[in-house]
């Protein structure tokens, strides 16, 4: 009934609303010729590159098939089988590192989201602080992180006064700490977005259900595991996916931490880096255009199973 | 209600598709009115018009001596050639990815920095100079020739040389006089002495003897010193798997395990010359380039740069970079002028009197103080290999680095070089 009857009005008012829309369309066509030119197009682009052989300075492109899939498939410097970490292989370090990096973001951020949620006094200066390091460059944070972390930095100096003797271990220098090392950096940088995501969730759970579970009485640890941790589901995968998006494309710091070089002993060589070491370094556009749709395909696969895993669940209250 | 609001999404979806297409074919009208365009660029500029060349280099802004004395160069060319410009452009940042994407869109500057290790990849984007040299009876004759010919393909050559330097042993003297060495080292055991009798002496009390890098560009040098080498002189094999081979990198690496010697990473410093500065070895093996960053930073540090060592042999690189011309520049004759000003005796007169780079000609004069990189020229070999080889750089590094941090032996290192080298030279 209802259907039948606004279906009609909307013939009746037909010729305005197409007006109306192509108004709309009209004010995002800028912004959308800016998103074909800067995004769609290059990604369009990067897949028919990676069929082709491309040093970038020829102007023609010579095509090879799947030929630089199979190069990718064959790269023992990109990935090796058996996986192995710390063998300074661009996609198990990649691996490594969001295997680290996204729970330790999760729950860094959370807990910094349940502190600043709980009402203690001064949570809007909390909130900022915590926020903050989001704010600042990673390039910049890099940097001077590499000065605190280096052999005669302020950690080691801090370090050396409580074991009481010279301590020069070089954070970024080694290959069993250098990408450790930038996991703690993106933690700690990376957990004030965490937080915000994180804190608006926390705010839309209805005060009810925490009233419920007080008058059950539920004390502060056993309602965040049994009310707060359950109904924040949607968060989760939201955050998850962030986190692990942004994991497997770490790229700057990595970049900072090693001069570009992916070093020491490749481990620091993350996927992307790896990508944009071929592709500038090598001048090798197709190889690197083939190893970007590699790694398009492992993300949108990864995004699709926690989508599967996470997203047909509903909240039960 | 709810019908109502589907429909609504289904015919934004629609309006959304076309707002897609449209905005791709805009783009595509762009992209082609912009190719068209290309052609019409190569239209002769009148002869009374002022022209600007391009002339883009990395950045020298760190090394204010440097920067200045190019300046100088450039402000020079300007006067002697009223109607060229010179458009400088200091490249900051990756030059690599930099002069990439200007090639990659047809756009490259006129005149520019190539460095030798890179030639064989940027060749397509070069212009031969056979013709110009010829017609305008340009001589090459007082260019080093190994620094010329690494600018050389297959008898054309694609650029002059704008300086060079070989790699020398660069040591704090104050600290080899409280260590009471008389004498520089000359040889790799006479090196290891000093290094011993500098840690005995405690000479260098808040670093070590000597700072080493885990770089091939250092290594190569030793090994050439124990007449070994990465590929034969042709460039078609492989020899880097080999026993002198294996004996120099081990020797190079047993400096680090003996504690004699420590890298860039375990001083805390970004390079070898920094450590130099700070105090923080007393040996190093760097090139020219130290002597403006010493200038610039640590003008207090007593320092002297003594020959390189030698073993079997004297071996040493050469690092270069040559001033080139770009295929697709618009203004060739203008920036052959420039090129040929500054590749020339009076240009590289004025870009090297301070002394911030070396000659790489005979026929302009050598900054004092430098004779021992000078006369290592007839045994240095230019830092260069064949196309697609910063692939092998790259990888050898890594395995050098995993060597040096004791999760292989140094034979298993060098096959895998040796394996990665074969492939490049195969392609």
């Amino acid at each position: 009934m209802a259907v039948a009857a606004r279906s009609k009005r909307l013939e009746s008012v037909g010729g305005e609303r197409l007006r109306e829309a192509l108004v709309g369309y009209a004010f995002v066509l800028i912004p959308m010729a800016i998103f074909g030119m800067f995004f769609l197009y290059p990604m369009v682009y990067a897949f028919y590159v990676s069929a082709h052989d491309w040093g970038g300075l020829e102007g023609k492109l010579g095509y090879v098939g799947l030929d630089n899939f199979r190069d990718v498939w064959n790269d023992e410097q990109f990935w090796i089988w058996p996986p192995e970490f710390h063998s300074g292989t661009a996609l198990w370090n990649t691996f490594y590192y969001a295997l680290l990096v996204v729970p330790l973001q999760m729950a860094l951020g959370l807990t910094v989201a349940v502190v600043v949620n709980s009402g203690i006094r001064g949570r809007g200066f909390f909130r900022s602080a915590f926020y903050f390091p989001a704010l600042t460059s990673s390039a910049a944070i890099t940097a001077i992180a590499i000065y605190l972390l280096n052999a005669n930095g302020l950690l080691n100096a801090g370090i050396s006064k409580i074991v009481g003797r010279d301590f020069t271990h070089p954070w970024f220098g080694d290959s069993s700490t250098a990408l450790e090392s930038i996991v703690a950096l993106n933690a700690w940088t990376t957990s004030g977005t965490m937080m915000l995501f994180y804190l608006a969730a926390l705010q839309s759970i209805p005060t009810d259900v925490y009233e419920a579970a007080a008058i059950d009485g539920a004390g502060i640890w056993r309602t965040f595991w049994k009310v707060t941790f359950p109904l924040l589901k949607p968060a989760h995968f939201f955050v998850a996916v962030v986190s692990i998006i942004g994991a497997l494309k770490l790229f700057d710091q990595a970049w900072i931490v090693s001069s570009g070089s992916g070093g020491p002993a490749g481990s620091t060589m993350t996927a992307v880096l790896y990508l944009y070491r071929v592709t500038i370094s090598e001048f090798n556009y197709g190889y690197g255009a083939a190893i970007g749709v590699v790694l398009f395909l492992i993300i949108f696969t990864l995004t699709l199973i926690q989508r599967l895993l996470f997203g047909k669940a509903e909240i039960g209250y | 209600m709810e019908g109502g609001s589907v429909e609504r999404t289904r015919s934004l979806r629609w309006l959304y598709l076309i707002g897609v297409i449209g905005a791709v074919t805009l783009l595509a009208g762009v992209t082609a009115a912009a190719s068209a365009g290309k052609s019409e660029d190569a239209a002769p500029t009148t002869k009374a018009a002022r022209t600007t060349v391009t002339l883009a280099g990395w950045s020298l802004a760190g090394n204010r001596a440097e920067q200045n004395a190019l300046l100088r160069t450039i402000a020079q060319f300007e006067r002697r050639n009223p109607n060229i410009d010179v458009d400088y452009q200091a490249i900051a940042g990756d030059y690599d990815a930099a002069m990439l994407a200007r090639f990659a869109a047809r756009r490259p500057p006129d005149v520019f920095y190539v460095d030798s290790l890179d030639v064989p990849d940027y060749l397509p984007a070069l212009e031969p100079l056979n013709d110009d040299i010829r017609r305008n009876k340009f001589s090459t004759k007082p260019f080093f020739p190994r620094l010329l010919n690494a600018f050389r393909v297959r008898g054309q050559i694609y650029g002059f040389p704008k300086d060079w330097s070989s790699l020398g042993l660069v040591a704090n003297t104050q600290m080899l006089n409280a260590a009471g060495i008389r004498t520089p080292p000359k040889t790799w055991a006479q090196f290891t002495a000093a290094l011993q009798r500098l840690r005995a002496r405690n000479a260098v009390p808040n670093g070590a003897p000597a700072c080493l890098s885990l770089d091939w560009a250092r290594i190569l040098a030793f090994i050439y010193q124990n007449k070994g080498a990465w590929l034969n002189p042709a460039r078609t094999r492989s020899l880097i798997n080999s026993p002198q081979n294996r004996a120099t990198v081990t020797q190079y690496l047993g400096w680090f395990r003996s504690g004699l010697a420590r890298t860039p990473a375990q001083l805390g410093v970004g390079w070898c010359g920094q450590a130099l500065g700070e105090g923080k070895a007393a040996f190093v093996f760097e090139g020219n380039w130290i002597v403006g960053f010493m200038q610039t930073g640590f003008q207090n540090v007593r320092y002297r740069i003594y020959p390189m060592l030698r073993n079997k042999a004297g071996g040493n690189l050469a690092f270069t970079v040559a001033y080139s011309i770009g295929k697709f520049s618009s203004k060739k004759a203008a920036a052959w002028r420039l090129l040929a000003f500054l590749a020339g005796p009076v240009g590289m007169r004025t870009w090297t009197g301070g002394g911030i780079a070396l000659p790489s000609r005979s026929d302009v004069r050598i900054p004092p103080g430098r004779s021992a990189l000078v006369n290592a020229a007839p045994s240095s070999r230019p830092w260069q290999f064949v196309s697609g080889f910063d692939r092998v750089v790259d990888l050898a590094g890594k395995e050098l680095e995993a060597t040096f941090e004791g999760n292989q032996t140094v034979a298993q290192m060098l096959q895998k070089i040796d394996a990665a080298t074969k492939e490049a030279l195969e392609r």
